[in-house]
């Protein structure tokens, strides 16, 4: 062969070991050009890999500046081998070049793929579910669709995590590890057992493949003597024997392209974990990452250093672990590892020791430490000179396209969302709000005048809004894939109905319908173990509001039906127990709920849960010992919906007010009975005859500790009743409206009388002629 | 045959035990009959070089008896927790066959179990007699087993009083018991461990001083993982025990197990079987035991009340009973699931008539 010679690094990408592997092995070849295995796209923004502000987990983001929503990101932790291969290159001044397949040609494949389907099946697709429709190109699937559990299956372990974990990342002289890996995976390609990515894109595999090894033949060219390659292993024994170099050209002859643009932006551990659904991910980055912090020490103060983490997070959470705990659960994992035959102990063995001394046994504590250390929380920085991402992009173009541009100046606006343009732009600032980019804060109604189609915002634009906006990238790259994708997460995060509740108001009207889906999915599971009848009394309300005004929001009620029966359910088995033995102050708030969740029964007009609520507000108005505020309440709204007839509520709160009853008890349902509702007091004849009987047959004694009560209801009512209503007791037992009395009324004598009265009191009076 | 209505583990299982001695050729912890590995495939079975079947004496997680080894190994205690019916005290019995040798060094946990129990008891005619002596000294099971460096179990630790309980800590963590009386101690020797059992669920117990606690290794046993093993489970032992009692009844169907395993499963966990809905637990234990005397039970009221086929409503009152133990709380678990999961279920209206007439 006359080009230069190649050196091949197959690694696992984000494995701490082939890291330190890769690491040793450059230092020691010197390499004077090093190919990793990337987008060339990106390659104008590698540079500011070496930037002092850059801190890693960062992605390298390919997306289409067009339509951002085409996106692909190339997560690197600090620990990931191409990250170092990157560093190393950067520090070293030696040149380093991507390799794969340009995420150009990848998108531009999609594009025409998208395009073929769409001709073929002409299916008006809106701007709402296209972004959901087109997965971004993963470009590191191989490593969950995984060819080395074939090997690991052989060496008898479970799965291939842990075989590679044992067998490379622990080890730490690992030079030759990479001759060992090529031969291996020569041996499983040979072996024909096809990987499960080839088997679902074999053409896409064959192209980058090709693409690696034209890039690798261009830089034999240029004259480079000490190449290094860094790629997945998998795709190690391709490039180390080359094919004819005109077949990789004919391979990779027109294909289509579209334009790209890339940026860094800042990624998470917990991004780069299964559970977040990224495709390429690993199980336990925060683990990898202190693997990697431990670099340099010995073997056995690992477990020792770990197993200190998760007694300090422990005991910063106020649980019980003391040093004593730790030696012993250090000496449990050495020997759990010795029994299966392990040098030393992997995370599993330390898990398991973790959860047999310091949680005793609790699975519980074992959670806040796979999602603290095991995944870490830790959030990676750009430099701020960053080119834009393209949400910021996204958003100037939805600014423009709805007339909407940002200003510093405080601006209010009301929109009415019955206009298309109106109503997307409550949609953004909604969006943004979730984002938290408060942009534009809604101001309160004044009055319900203005209908629900209105809505009053002030909107300012603040600079540090950019900063924001490029932390929001990590959710997404268009505004409504963002603001769903940070929903959901939230969603996920909060514990409680109410911080729930709060969630699926904003996100309707959002209209993120996939977001709103996953909340209603977590709002069902949140109840169902909601213990605090009062929470779900709350959530009802914004919910039936929903119900009732899906139509205007446009948004699907049926779901939020499903959540509501639910609770519906929920509360009226709940609420005969919740109400058991209040104080006045927890009866007060309890009011409050009752009356808020009444009207959301009343909203809703739902026969169903219209029986379920007046069950429950009669079981309510016959329990005894109930505090009296709810009973008279209760009594009240049977009243009000015609469960109750006159006579019957007459009679029941001639019960509550017979003497039997302490009088305190007595007022408090007077309270409930009668707040806010005068009028029904001066119409009701038997309501007011049987109050006027309880007040004039109270002892001196009695109306005294009652009187406060009393005046408390009575205050409520409006100046006009309660004048008529001192009338009326004025007017004294003889009882009876005054109006009827007036009706043989001579005019004509009584006007006679007028000017002598107007001669008394001194007034003008014109006498009508 | 022996005569004996049930063998210790060792007797039952000796050429097992024998076998595996043969076979191990790992390294053994001081005085343990067998090395960790040989004790892992005997309480989990599998197949010996020389062609002998070892059977499976605990079904379920590997992991869980790995864990319970290695902690014997380390010389720390183990406490086994679990609901009843989750077979800790099996585990334990056949730990102390396999490691031991020997299964009878127990000191059953009750309210009553005095101090003599866990250190050392007299003779009191040998001590009246001659004054305090290594004679006239009774020694309790966790001494012979410091003596000879086995294993004790402690049966129900956390029925035992505090004050009693306590009198482990030395035990555990000097690995000596003194004898004041005769100002003599015993040192336990190279072997001797002590596995506890718990239960988690039972209120009203003592629970440990995290003294005590912290000188466990603690591994929690858990119920059955599937619905086909649980159902699996029932059936044997109320077809076994519907024998036993002679009941005319004909052996229950296997949908109405499977409608009550799985309302225990379900209530069990806090979430229905499909995954989709949560649920509340109630506070009753509902271990598989429990499942199956509901059935014996609504089996031995179809047979002598009813027409001799089990139907809902026989299964209904005994299954009503064992889920609502707390009658406020339970209450408004159970009716909550009944109305949000039984009553929508295909197929389950008599069972949800049953139950609302039962209620």
């Amino acid at each position: 062969m006359s080009e230069a010679p190649i050196h091949i690094f197959g690694v696992r990408h984000h494995g701490p070991g082939s890291a330190r592997s890769l690491r040793q092995a450059l230092e020691a070849l010197k390499p004077d050009c090093i190919l990793v295995e990337g987008p060339p796209d990106a390659e104008g923004v590698l540079p500011l890999a070496a930037h002092a502000d850059i801190k890693p987990p960062v992605a390298l983001l390919i997306y289409h500046p067009e339509k951002p929503r085409r996106a692909a990101y190339y997560p690197f932790a600090v620990f990931s081998p191409e990250w170092q291969a990157i560093q190393f290159g950067l520090k070293e001044n030696v040149p380093v070049r991507f390799m794969d397949l340009p995420q150009s040609v990848q998108m531009g494949i999609a594009a025409e793929a998208e395009d073929k389907a769409a001709a073929e099946e002409p299916e008006e697709e809106d701007a709402e579910t296209a972004y959901e429709s087109t997965a971004a190109p993963e470009p590191e699937l191989h490593i969950s669709h995984d060819p080395l559990s074939h090997l690991a299956r052989a060496a008898g372990y479970s799965d291939s995590e842990r075989w590679w974990e044992h067998l490379v990342e622990h080890r730490r002289d690992g030079r030759d590890v990479f001759a060992a890996v090529l031969e291996a995976m020569t041996a499983l390609r040979e072996a024909a057992i096809r990987s499960s990515l080839q088997q679902l894109e074999p053409e896409r595999e064959a192209l980058r493949e090709a693409h690696m090894r034209q890039t690798i033949r261009a830089a034999q060219k240029e004259g480079f003597n000490r190449i290094a390659v860094v790629c997945g292993a998998w795709h190690a024994p391709a490039l180390a024997t080359m094919p004819a170099a005109k077949d990789d050209a004919a391979l990779l002859k027109g294909l289509p392209k579209s334009k790209v643009a890339a940026t860094w932006i800042p990624w998470t551990y917990s991004r780069l974990a299964f559970a977040s659904g990224y495709g390429a991910g690993i199980a336990s980055p925060g683990w990898y990452d202190f693997l990697w912090s431990m670099s340099g020490r010995r073997n056995g103060h690992v477990a020792t250093h770990w197993l200190t983490k998760v007694a300090r997070l422990l005991r910063g959470e106020d649980l019980d672990a003391s040093s004593a705990s730790i030696i012993e659960a250090v000496r449990l994992s050495e020997s759990l590892a010795s029994l299966r035959g392990r040098p030393l102990p992997g995370l599993p063995e330390l898990n398991e020791a973790t959860t047999t001394v310091l949680c005793f046994g609790d699975e519980l504590p074992m959670r806040l430490i796979a999602q603290k250390l095991i995944v870490s929380e830790r959030l990676g920085e750009v430099p701020d000179d960053i080119p834009m991402v393209p949400l910021a992009q996204d958003l100037a173009r939805e600014q423009k396209r709805l007339r909407f541009p940002p200003e510093a100046t405080q601006k209010q606006v009301d929109l009415d969302l019955r206009k298309p343009n109106d109503l997307d732009r409550s949609r953004l600032l909604h969006r943004l709000n979730l984002l938290a980019i408060p942009w534009g804060k809604q101001a309160k109604q004044r009055g319900a005048q203005k209908g629900t189609f209105h809505e009053l915002w002030s909107v300012q634009w603040q600079p540090e809004f950019a900063v924001a906006l490029i932390e929001a990238g990590v959710w997404g790259s268009n505004i409504p894939s963002a603001a769903s994708a940070k929903v959901c997460h939230d969603a996920d995060a909060a514990q409680d109905l109410p911080s729930l509740t709060a969630l699926v108001d904003a996100t309707l009207l959002a209209d993120l319908p996939e977001a709103a889906e996953h909340l209603m999915t977590r709002l069902q599971a949140v109840a169902a173990v909601a213990s605090d009848v009062g929470h779900l009394m709350l959530a009802l309300p914004p919910l039936a509001n929903i119900l009732r005004y899906g139509n205007v929001r446009q948004t699907d009620a049926e779901m939020v039906a499903g959540v509501v029966s639910g609770l519906v359910a929920r509360v009226c088995i709940g609420l005969p127990g919740a109400c058991g033995s209040l104080n006045g102050e927890a009866a007060e708030e309890m009011f409050g709920r009752i009356l808020a969740t009444h009207g959301a029964i009343g909203l809703l007009q739902n026969a169903e849960h219209t029986a379920l609520w007046n069950n429950v507000l009669r079981q309510l108005a016959e329990l005894p010992n109930l505090h009296g505020l709810i009973a008279g309440r209760a009594c009240r709204l049977l009243h009000e919906t015609q469960q109750l007839n006159t006579a019957e509520a007459a009679r029941r709160f001639g019960l509550a007010l017979s003497t039997a009853n302490p009088p305190m008890q007595s007022a408090a349902w007077v309270d409930g009975f009668l707040r806010d509702s005068g009028l029904l007091l001066l119409h009701d004849e038997n309501l007011w005859r049987v109050l006027d009987d309880w007040v004039s047959g109270l002892a001196t004694e009695h109306f005294t500790t009652a009187l406060p009560l009393l005046r408390r209801t009575f205050s409520t009512f409006q100046s006009a009743e309660r004048r008529q209503m001192a009338t009326r007791v004025a007017g004294g037992a003889k009882r009876g409206p005054a109006v009827l009395a007036s009706e043989d009324f001579d005019v004509a004598r009584a006007d006679k009388a007028l000017p002598l009265l107007a001669e008394l009191l001194g007034l003008k009076i014109e006498v009508k002629s | 045959m022996s005569n004996q209505l049930r063998q210790h583990a060792e007797q039952q299982f000796a050429d097992e035990l024998k076998a595996l001695a043969k076979a191990d050729t790992k390294t053994r912890p001081p005085n343990w009959k067998l090395s960790p590995w040989a004790v892992a495939t005997y309480l989990l079975g599998g197949k010996l070089d020389d062609g002998t079947e070892i059977t499976a004496k605990y079904i379920g997680d590997r992991r869980l008896i790995e864990i319970a080894i290695a902690t014997l190994a380390t010389d720390r205690a183990l406490l086994l927790l679990g609901v009843p019916g989750t077979a800790k005290t099996w585990v334990a019995e056949h730990l102390c066959a396999a490691i031991s040798g020997d299964s009878t060094e127990l000191v059953q946990g009750t309210a009553g179990t005095s101090e003599e129990s866990l250190r050392y008891g007299w003779n009191y005619a040998e001590l009246l007699a001659k004054g305090p002596s290594a004679k006239a000294l009774v020694p309790s099971p966790m001494m012979r087993a410091m003596k000879e460096g086995k294993l004790a179990r402690v049966e129900e630790l956390t029925r035992i009083p505090a004050d009693v309980q306590d009198t482990l800590i030395t035990i555990l963590s000097e690995k000596t018991l003194p004898i004041p009386e005769l100002g003599e101690e015993v040192q336990a020797v190279k072997g001797f461990n002590v596995i506890a059992t718990a239960n988690n669920r039972d209120r009203g117990v003592n629970e440990l001083s995290s003294a005590l606690r912290r000188r466990f290794n603690t591994v929690v046993l858990p119920l059955p993982e599937s619905l086909d093993e649980e159902v699996q489970i029932v059936q044997q032992r109320v077809e076994q025990l519907g024998r036993a009692l002679e009941l005319p009844a004909e052996p229950p169907a296997l949908e109405e197990i499977r409608r009550v395993v799985t309302v225990f499963r379900e209530l069990r966990s806090g979430a229905t079987a499909d995954g989709k809905t949560k649920l509340k637990s109630p506070s009753a234990t509902l271990s598989t035991a429990e499942a199956i005397g509901v059935m014996n039970q609504g089996l031995s009221l179809a047979a002598h009340f009813g027409d001799g086929t089990l139907r809902a409503a026989d299964v209904a009152s005994g299954l009503v009973g064992a889920v609502i133990k707390d009658p406020v709380q339970d209450r408004v678990v159970w009716q909550e699931y009944l109305e949000t999961v039984v009553k929508e279920r295909d197929g389950w209206k008599d069972f949800y008539r049953a139950c609302k007439k039962a209620d």
